[in-house]
């Protein structure tokens, strides 16, 4: 009888003991641009973050090995700059002492703070469009979104067959980001059958696109493709673009917030538009989370916003099959190991191995809609081998 | 395309934004003569103009010439009293007065990211499609805001030629000494003539608003151009800067049929540092250097 | 901006007290985290930057495109060391000098100017550096910049870990701003002080105003190619926005707050200003709107900058006539 009470108060109260014990923090840094332009990108990524910190905290914390952790994000803004990415790298690594970063968002700061990031271990989650953010020696960072070199060939096989393009212009800013796209596009046209024939380059700050469309009408193209810009300036471009009495096709083989450009540029001269986009809205998936982030932040979620949920997710799954949250390679080891995982934006799978050198960039699936009347509807679904 | 209607085309396009590059330096040609201070916050206030257009139109619902003027007004306003409070111990010092100006261009840039954040928002147009002579498309909105860029331009001659305000503004901007013998008041003509000039960029931001978008960052491309059109035309000359907007318009639309946009960009550069070399009056400038 | 202050030796304790301080001030990141470290290397480069800056202000003008030398040294240097393999003492010294003959070249022409013409011709010179390194890509490596910049290394010993990093830039920064001291004790100093307060009474008395300013600029722009050569070898990564025009900006906001007229006033309106944002890291527009009105203030109550402060409360407690 004693025995029986007394194994019953235990067992009460070993479950007691377990939520009394205080949860460890787990810290994740987020290194993303806050302020200035790319701020919405940079604020997408570290919500992200947060939203799937909040999700494992409510459950009481990340449960490794029986332990429990609550997820703190320490987010610090980088304003774009490959410097100021620099010394936050240094004072989340050396400071806050965290080992998983989120970011940062541009192309140049990740590579300014690989060295530091490799050297010691530290896990980055990054939007950064570089090709050179990848590498087989780069063991410990990885890349939740898509890129030109994983969306633009199987969009513009597709398109160049259905639309019938041949000669296709082009217009980028004259930064990492536009170059990278322009030669990655340039590539997949000429492999789909049509030639971008026209490309013009500027300075990042520009509105006015009247005379280099000008320039580019004249040499006779039937489509522009608007990837690599801004959704305020693709939506300029797109605007001035009917201004002057363009009627071919306008394409946008990469990038999100197509809303934006139809603000911008009306839905007349949208009308027609094929566009890129990485969610498809319909998706119950894709849909909880854009919910989930409306009601938190109370504004419409970022287009890259799901792939740092699932990224981070991800990274949670794979301390959970490593069984440690401080051995990070045993974890980046895991994380590559990770298939056909559910995630916010569907079935997830690691690719990259014949690109990089290594399969540390998500092939997640994407897909080509058509601007109808101010809205996108979904023409094509899409993975890094095609779209139909 | 026939290389003949390509030039027209670009004789076009570099006219229409001449007259807005024309706009965006005539205020701050105006502060210069006036004050001799090389204001760094106008393009911060080009930006405020395009917000106040945009909150004038799409939130209260007031149509476009109105919301212009109100604008203007509130930016005179507002310029007056941030001479006459800020910057009036720097009245005679040109050096100290501009690195003034250009921590006032930090304070009204972050205020406008902390009010409304760094997203570009985007007003209606006010008109759309595009307007054809003969083979030359020219969009129509831009044609809307020659118009009335034309008529701001008349009312501010009319008001330096005839009014009695206008006329004393001139005549400090011609010589400060003899104008204060003659009893014009530096109290009032100092931030009247702030006022007006950065009331000015105000109604340029104003205008160009719903051409392009509006964001705490459309400022810096609109002082740069005034800074080339004032170098080249001359600083505080307003003749100047007219002739100067209008060739910087065209030279640049021309250029960019036959170069790349940054050789372009370079060779402006290059043509304005010559410029300052050569004749730093400018064009048609007045003052010593 | 013409009082200038000369060296706060009136009062021999002052200064013993102010050596202390400098030196507690030195000494502190080495006993400190990597962060600290870090900022500190940061603060030392700048004060080198400013120095030359402050040397350019001291002679009359004002450079808005001091960045655009300091990016003639980086490059010249990283492009030398990783095309041709050359060693970094060689690759920096000829980077410092190519900052120089450009400045040389450069400002032969457009001293000329005064005031805010020289202003402008120099943001104007500071663009096209800009637009030329984003075009020459095959060279310069466009917006991407260039990349995996080895650290600095003299004589074989390879300066790549922050200590030693900070060392050396430290013991820069002091130097630089030791002979600056050094040099406004001279005739030669006086001489430039003199050109900044009256132009044309110095010509007059026969100094040259153009080669004084001459002068000036090109060892400015040489401090400015010194401090962005250890820069880049430390951060190990450039591109063209790492020296655009806000940049320039930023240091004319150090310079001013830390004060134009005192061999001092880089030093401290670096060391104020380089950890600065790091308090404000949550709050970047709340930052810039401190750094305008801080400038403003300083401009319109302390022209002098911080390092005058001492000055001005002796001056307010009437201990000594100044």
């Amino acid at each position: 009888m004693h025995i029986k009470a007394l194994a019953a108060a235990l067992a009460l109260a070993l479950p007691l003991s377990a939520t009394a014990q205080e949860a460890e923090t787990l810290k994740i840094g987020a290194l993303v641009t806050l302020s200035g332009a790319g701020a919405s990108w940079g604020q997408g990524m570290k919500n992200a973050a947060e939203i799937a910190a909040d999700e494992v905290n409510a459950q009481g914390g990340l449960d490794i090995n029986g332990k429990k952790y609550k997820v703190q994000v320490v987010a610090y803004d980088d304003k774009y700059q490959a410097n100021e990415a620099v010394t936050v790298a240094n004072r989340l690594v050396f400071e806050d002492k965290v080992k998983y970063i989120i970011g940062p968002v541009g192309s140049a700061p990740v590579l300014a703070i690989q060295p530091i990031t490799e050297k010691n271990g530290v896990i980055v989650i990054t939007l950064g469009f570089t090709d050179k953010a990848l590498d087989k020696d780069k063991k410990f960072t990885f890349r939740p979104n898509v890129t030109t070199v994983e969306v633009a060939e199987p969009q513009i096989t597709w398109l160049v067959k259905s639309q019938g393009l041949k000669k296709v212009g082009a217009l980028f800013p004259n930064d990492e980001t536009g170059h990278q796209i322009a030669k990655d596009l340039a590539e997949a046209y000429k492999k789909a059958g049509a030639d971008l024939a026209a490309t013009e380059f500027f300075e990042r700050d520009r509105v006015d696109f009247v005379p280099l469309l000008t320039r580019i009408l004249s040499k006779g193209v039937d489509a522009i493709e608007l990837d690599g810009n801004s959704p305020t300036t693709a939506g300029l471009i797109v605007k001035q673009a009917r201004e002057i009495g363009f009627t071919g096709k306008i394409i946008r083989t990469g990038g999100p917030a197509t809303q934006e450009i139809i603000n911008v540029a009306g839905p007349d001269s949208t009308e027609g538009m094929f566009v890129h986009t990485p969610v498809n809205p319909d998706l119950p998936s894709t849909k909880a989370y854009a919910d989930a982030y409306a009601a938190k932040y109370k504004h419409p979620m970022n287009g890259f916003s799901p792939a740092f949920y699932d990224g981070t997710k991800l990274l949670f799954e794979a301390m959970k099959r490593a069984g440690t949250v401080t051995d990070t390679e045993a974890i980046a080891k895991e994380m590559e190991q990770i298939k056909d995982f559910p995630g916010a934006l569907g079935n997830l799978n690691w690719t990259g191995q014949e690109v990089y050198g290594s399969n540390h960039q998500l092939n997640a699936p994407f897909y080509v809609a058509e601007v109808i009347d101010g809205k996108e509807v979904i023409r094509a679904t899409c993975t890094v081998s095609g779209c139909e | 395309m026939d290389w003949s209607i390509l030039i027209a085309q670009a004789t076009v396009n570099g006219l229409i934004v001449g007259l807005l590059y024309l706009l965006m330096a005539i205020g701050f040609t105006l502060v210069f003569g006036v004050m001799r201070m090389v204001n760094f916050a106008h393009g911060e206030f080009y930006m405020l103009g395009a917000f106040g257009a945009y909150f004038l139109t799409t939130t209260l619902g007031i149509s476009f010439l109105p919301a212009l003027a109100i604008t203007f007004a509130g930016a005179v306003v507002f310029g007056a009293a941030v001479e006459w409070s800020i910057l009036k111990p720097f009245r005679h010092d040109e050096l100290n007065g501009m690195i003034a100006t250009i921590g006032l261009a930090m304070i009204l840039q972050n205020l406008a990211l902390m009010f409304f954040g760094p997203d570009p928002v985007s007003m209606p147009s006010i008109a759309r499609g595009a307007t054809r002579l003969g083979q030359i498309a020219i969009p129509t909105a831009r044609i809307y805001v020659v118009i009335f860029a034309l008529a701001v331009l008349c009312a501010l001659y009319i008001f330096l030629k005839k009014s009695k305000p206008g006329r004393a503004l001139r005549a400090v901007v011609e010589d400060f000494e003899i104008a204060s013998i003659q009893g014009i008041r530096s109290k009032v003509y100092y931030p009247l003539g702030f006022g007006i000039g950065v009331g000015l960029a105000a109604a340029a931001g104003a205008l160009m608003a719903p051409l392009f978008s509006v964001s705490p960052f459309v400022g810096a491309a609109p002082l740069l151009k005034a800074f080339m059109v004032v170098i080249l035309g001359g600083l505080g000359s307003i003749p100047g800067a007219a002739v100067a907007g209008l060739a910087l318009g065209l030279v640049e639309s021309y250029s960019s049929l036959f170069l790349s946009t940054s050789t372009a960009d370079m060779l402006i550069f290059l043509i304005v540092i010559v410029m300052l070399i050569v004749r730093p009056k400018g064009l048609l400038g007045q003052g010593e250097v | 901006m013409s009082t200038v202050s000369t060296s706060g030796a009136k009062n021999p304790a002052c200064a013993i007290l102010g050596l202390i301080i400098l030196a507690a001030l030195v000494v502190f990141p080495w006993f400190s985290g990597p962060f600290v470290l870090h900022l500190a290397v940061l603060t030392a480069i700048n004060i080198i930057v400013v120095n030359g800056l402050a040397l350019i202000s001291r002679s009359g003008q004002l450079s808005l495109g001091h960045a655009a030398f300091m990016a003639v040294g980086a490059y010249v240097a990283v492009i030398l060391g990783q095309r041709f393999g050359l060693p970094f003492f060689l690759t920096s010294v000829v980077g410092i000098i190519a900052s120089m003959v450009v400045a040389l070249v450069l400002g032969w022409i457009i001293l000329r100017l005064r005031g805010v013409y020289f202003v402008l011709v120099t943001f104007a010179f500071g663009e096209l550096v800009r637009l030329v390194l984003l075009d020459f890509t095959d060279i310069t490596g466009g917006a991407n910049g260039i990349t995996s910049i080895a650290a600095a290394e003299i004589f074989g010993f390879k300066f790549d870990s922050r200590a030693s990093m900070y060392a050396l830039c430290a013991a820069v920064a002091l130097l630089t701003t030791w002979m600056l001291k050094r040099l406004f004790n001279r005739p030669i100093g006086h001489a430039i002080d003199s050109v900044a307060v009256n132009p044309a009474l110095a010509e007059s008395t026969g100094l040259s105003v153009h080669r004084l300013q001459v002068f000036s600029f090109v060892i400015g722009c040489g401090l400015a190619g010194l401090g962005s050569v250890l820069q880049a070898h430390y951060i190990g990564y450039i591109s063209p926005e790492t020296y655009n025009t806000s940049i320039s900006v930023g240091l004319i906001v150090m310079l001013v707050i830390g004060g134009r007229n005192s061999v001092w006033g880089p030093l401290v309106g670096a060391i104020v200003l380089t950890p600065l944002p790091e308090l404000f890291r949550g709050a970047v527009q709340t930052q810039h709107i401190f750094y305008g009105a801080a400038l403003i203030l300083i401009l319109r109550f302390l022209p002098g900058g911080l390092s005058s402060l001492p000055g001005v409360l002796r001056k307010l407690t009437g201990k000594e006539a100044a």
